[in-house]
């Protein structure tokens, strides 16, 4: 990624031509155990070193990553990063004693940064996602649980996400206790914010956490200061279950009752991935008794529709399963395309699930409506043009271990390869020309009004 | 007229192959067209026939089993069709005057066809192996056969030919169509497209973009070919196509067949990627070799090429109870058509989706579009 610093790198005694060469062979992969954890622990020591030198908090690492055995095409990007950034600033001593291993490790990393930096520069600024570090500070065990369960995507989805955030901002406001000569509002916020930077290194925060946790400083900073703390953080946690009653919850029986009405008997409604909303949409339908059968489209990374066809075929409903590259084959048969959204900018383009865009480009192509249900609260007071300026990249390797059984396991997973690297966008943006109508709570709109609505709200967000 | 094929001297070959075929064990358009061009030449090279309409009818009823065996193997028919316009070739060269005149029926493909320069200078050139000729000779029924057989092996010896070498042919100009740091995004695992992006790979330093092509996956297969032949690889699902497609300079697809309206049909997927492409403007190259071109017209239907596969490789039994609730769809091909593809990259120089009828006049005689 940056050649300059790269070149420092380099131990200072040139390892000779041959063991250059042979070393080039040797990958991470290759490495004994001993000689991986070797070069851990001098890389540990590096930072430890570094963050001694001049006091900065040294960068997250990804620490465990870098021993871990499985071979992921992406891992070099981590490595190199903090290999860069601690190497220089190795004491002497270390340095010396592992000069041979270093020597190696630096020449593989250097060999593959060269044959990848051009490739990766366009992908640079997307990031993975870091396993969660030590807790820094004072974290909240709610906030620290959290954390994991955002990491390891065991809660995925916008609106779970702002409902678990906020339910654990409740447990905090509720744990909190004014240090004497603070007042509460402005305090608050100045425990809270580590908290949520905790979060945030966990996965980036979603638009909607961004939005309630805007609203919730608006609320702290308004909080009357002579109110009685106990008081004060009643208030507060009424205020949350309000917000997430008001804006998610009863907005999306609004969302659900509004979408399910435009369901009709013998429609084939088309929908991608899992959204909780197109779900509730979709079983309220059912269970008003119009008769439609579903098609699920599902994608790797994450193939979230499997559960939506689970649940649809639970309740009833006719669903049929495919994945996205057969889209071109069902799209003429389908009345509607219902999807969900991550969040909705001011333009009407709908930031979603990776794969959303291709959907309603072909239903486009089609002259298939595109309905989006989106509650009011995702709306994002920004514009994004593609689906590159902002992304996030799901984690290579057996978190999403969502290839078939009948492929054999090695057919599939590739190896660290040079030249060779794995990208899993997890969102994709489509614009604003796909969409037909978005669905809110204060009615169906079309994407290019979407940017009068947090005025009509009289900007509530 | 049409003989019984157990008649047909090399009908164990033929049969061999029907079954293969039928089975899927010969699967890739160009795998396909090799196995039949190889029986062909064993079924002429055993022929008995003392015309040339016998000899026709033969190849034709070889052609007509092996295209029932697998009739979305288009490959199959295409290399009977060319057999078959080669044999013709070669047989009104040989008989040139006589015979020749018989077929001249005035019709405007024939004035098109009569029309192309090279197709008289390659008979001019043949004709030096002029034998003389006699049909139906009563005396020795043998000997029309014994004098046109040496020429009709060359005949077919080209067509094998033409798809061994295949791949060079259509990859030798691959440095004129990518240029260096481009970004090409290309979906499953074409052996034509691997060949042809490599070939690109000795003169310039760019990056490929492969999608997974899920059920197969054969993505994997591809993206790990390319990256161990230097060229720079990502990997990324398939629900990121359009997401990256902002950053792509061209798409470069496979084909399974090229359709005579300059549509084809393509791994499934190609579709999504080909319609992404064109959302973005983003030219989109076809690289196939010319056995691919079927005089056919995809009318009737949107599921591809009415192709099924494996729905366990979508929705395995591991799900449970899932399997049984759900329908699952899991086509072989899309369709893609003419007006998504910009180019088709053949191993007979580069041709716009709107000339592909003409290529298909070029290469098959009208009478054999139905075999």
């Amino acid at each position: 990624m940056v050649p300059a610093p790269m070149l420092d790198v380099h131990p200072p005694v040139g390892a000779p031509n041959g063991e250059a060469s042979s070393s080039q062979q040797k990958s991470q992969k290759q490495m004994t155990k001993a000689e991986r954890r070797e070069l851990q622990e001098r890389q540990r020591a590096a930072k430890a070193a570094k963050a001694a030198a001049n006091g900065a908090p040294s960068k997250p690492a990804a620490k465990p990553k870098e021993s871990a055995p499985s071979g992921s095409a992406a891992k070099p990007k981590p490595n190199r990063v903090s290999d860069a950034q601690a190497r220089p600033a190795a004491p002497a001593a270390a340095r010396a004693a592992e000069k041979a291993k270093a020597g190696q490790a630096a020449a593989t990393t250097d060999a593959m940064a060269r044959t990848q930096a051009r490739g990766l520069l366009i992908f640079s600024h997307f990031g993975l996602p870091k396993p969660v570090s030590a807790a820094k500070g004072d974290i909240h065990p709610a906030i620290v649980r959290l954390a994991l369960q955002f990491s390891t995507f065991k809660i995925t989805g916008a609106n779970a996400r702002c409902i678990a955030t906020l339910t654990a901002f409740k447990t905090i406001i509720q744990d909190y206790v004014t240090p004497p000569n603070h007042t509460l509002s402005r305090h608050l916020m100045t425990y809270l914010s580590p908290q949520i930077s905790h979060l945030v290194a966990a996965r980036p925060m979603s638009v909607t956490m961004g939005n309630a946790i805007r609203q919730l400083k608006l609320e702290i900073s308004g909080t009357d200061p002579d109110l009685p703390e106990q008081d004060a953080k009643d208030a507060l946690c009424r205020k949350i279950d309000t917000y997430m009653r008001e804006r998610i919850l009863i907005a999306d029986q609004v969302i659900q009752e509004t979408a399910s009405s435009k369901i009709k008997d013998g429609d084939v409604i088309l929908t991608y991935a899992r959204s909780s909303v197109v779900e509730k949409v979709l079983l309220d339908a059912h269970a008003s008794g119009r008769d439609f059968s579903v098609i699920v489209v599902d994608s790797r990374p994450m193939l979230e529709g499997k559960r939506l066809a689970a649940v649809l075929s639970e309740a009833g409903i006719q669903c049929t399963y495919l994945l996205l590259p057969a889209l071109g084959s069902v799209i003429s048969e389908v009345s509607t395309v219902l999807v969900g959204a991550h969040s909705i900018h001011t333009n009407g383009a709908v930031y979603s699930r990776a794969g959303t865009a291709l959907v309603a480009m072909m239903a486009k192509r089609h002259s298939v409506p595109v309905v989006v249900c989106c509650e009011t609260y995702k709306f994002s007071e920004t514009i994004q043009l593609d689906s590159f300026s902002k992304n996030e990249l799901a984690p290579v390797g057996d978190l999403f271990s969502s290839f078939p059984n009948t492929k054999p396991r090695e057919s599939l997973t590739l190896e660290n390869q040079p030249n060779l690297e794995i990208l899993n966008p997890l969102y994709d943006l489509t614009p604003p020309t796909c969409i037909t109508a978005v669905v809110t709570e204060v009615g169906v709109i079309p994407p290019n009004s979407i940017s009068s609505i947090p005025v009509a709200l009289g900007r509530l967000l | 007229m049409t003989p019984e094929l157990h008649t047909i001297p090399g009908h164990r070959a033929v049969e061999t192959l029907v079954a293969k075929l039928r089975r899927r064990q010969v699967v890739g358009s160009r795998e396909a067209a090799l196995e039949t061009a190889l029986v062909l030449r064993q079924v002429v090279s055993k022929a008995r026939f003392s015309n040339i309409q016998q000899l026709i009818a033969v190849i034709r009823e070889v052609g007509r089993r092996l295209a029932e065996a697998q009739p979305k193997e288009h490959s199959v028919g295409n290399t009977v069709r060319r057999v078959l316009h080669n044999v013709r070739e070669e047989y009104n060269s040989a008989t040139k005057g006589s015979a020749a005149s018989s077929r001249n029926v005035y019709s405007i493909s024939k004035f098109v066809l009569q029309g192309q320069p090279r197709k008289h200078t390659g008979g001019a050139a043949k004709s030096e192996a002029r034998i003389t000729l006699k049909e139906n000779d009563p005396k020795d029924p043998d000997s029309f056969a014994r004098a046109l057989k040496p020429v009709l092996m060359e005949a077919i010896q080209d067509v094998l030919d033409e798809l061994e070498t295949v791949y060079d042919n259509v990859s030798k100009n691959a440095k004129d169509h990518i240029h260096s740091d481009e970004i090409i995004l290309t979906i499953g695992h074409s052996k034509t497209v691997e060949a042809f992006l490599k070939s690109a790979g000795h003169y310039r330093n760019y990056t490929v973009i492969v999608a997974e092509t899920a059920p197969s996956y054969q993505g994997h297969e591809m993206a790990r070919s390319l990256s161990a032949a230097g060229i720079s690889t990502f990997l990324v699902p398939d629900s990121s196509i359009f997401a990256i497609m902002s950053r792509v300079n061209k798409v470069i697809l496979g084909a399974h067949a090229i359709l005579a309206n300059g549509g084809l049909f393509a791994i499934s997927g190609s579709l999504v990627a080909a319609t992404a492409a064109r959302a973005h403007s983003t030219p989109v190259v076809v690289c196939a070799g010319q056995f691919k071109l079927t005089p056919l017209w995809n009318l009737y239907h949107e599921h591809g090429a009415l192709d099924f596969a494996d729905p366990s490789s979508v929705l395995g039994f591991e799900e449970g109870r899932l399997v049984e609730r759900v329908d699952v769809v899991n086509p072989y091909y899309d369709y893609v058509g003419p007006e998504l593809v910009d180019v088709f990259i053949t191993n007979d120089g580069d041709h716009p989706p709107s000339s592909v009828y003409r290529l298909i006049k070029e290469t098959y005689d009208d009478d054999d579009h139905e075999l």
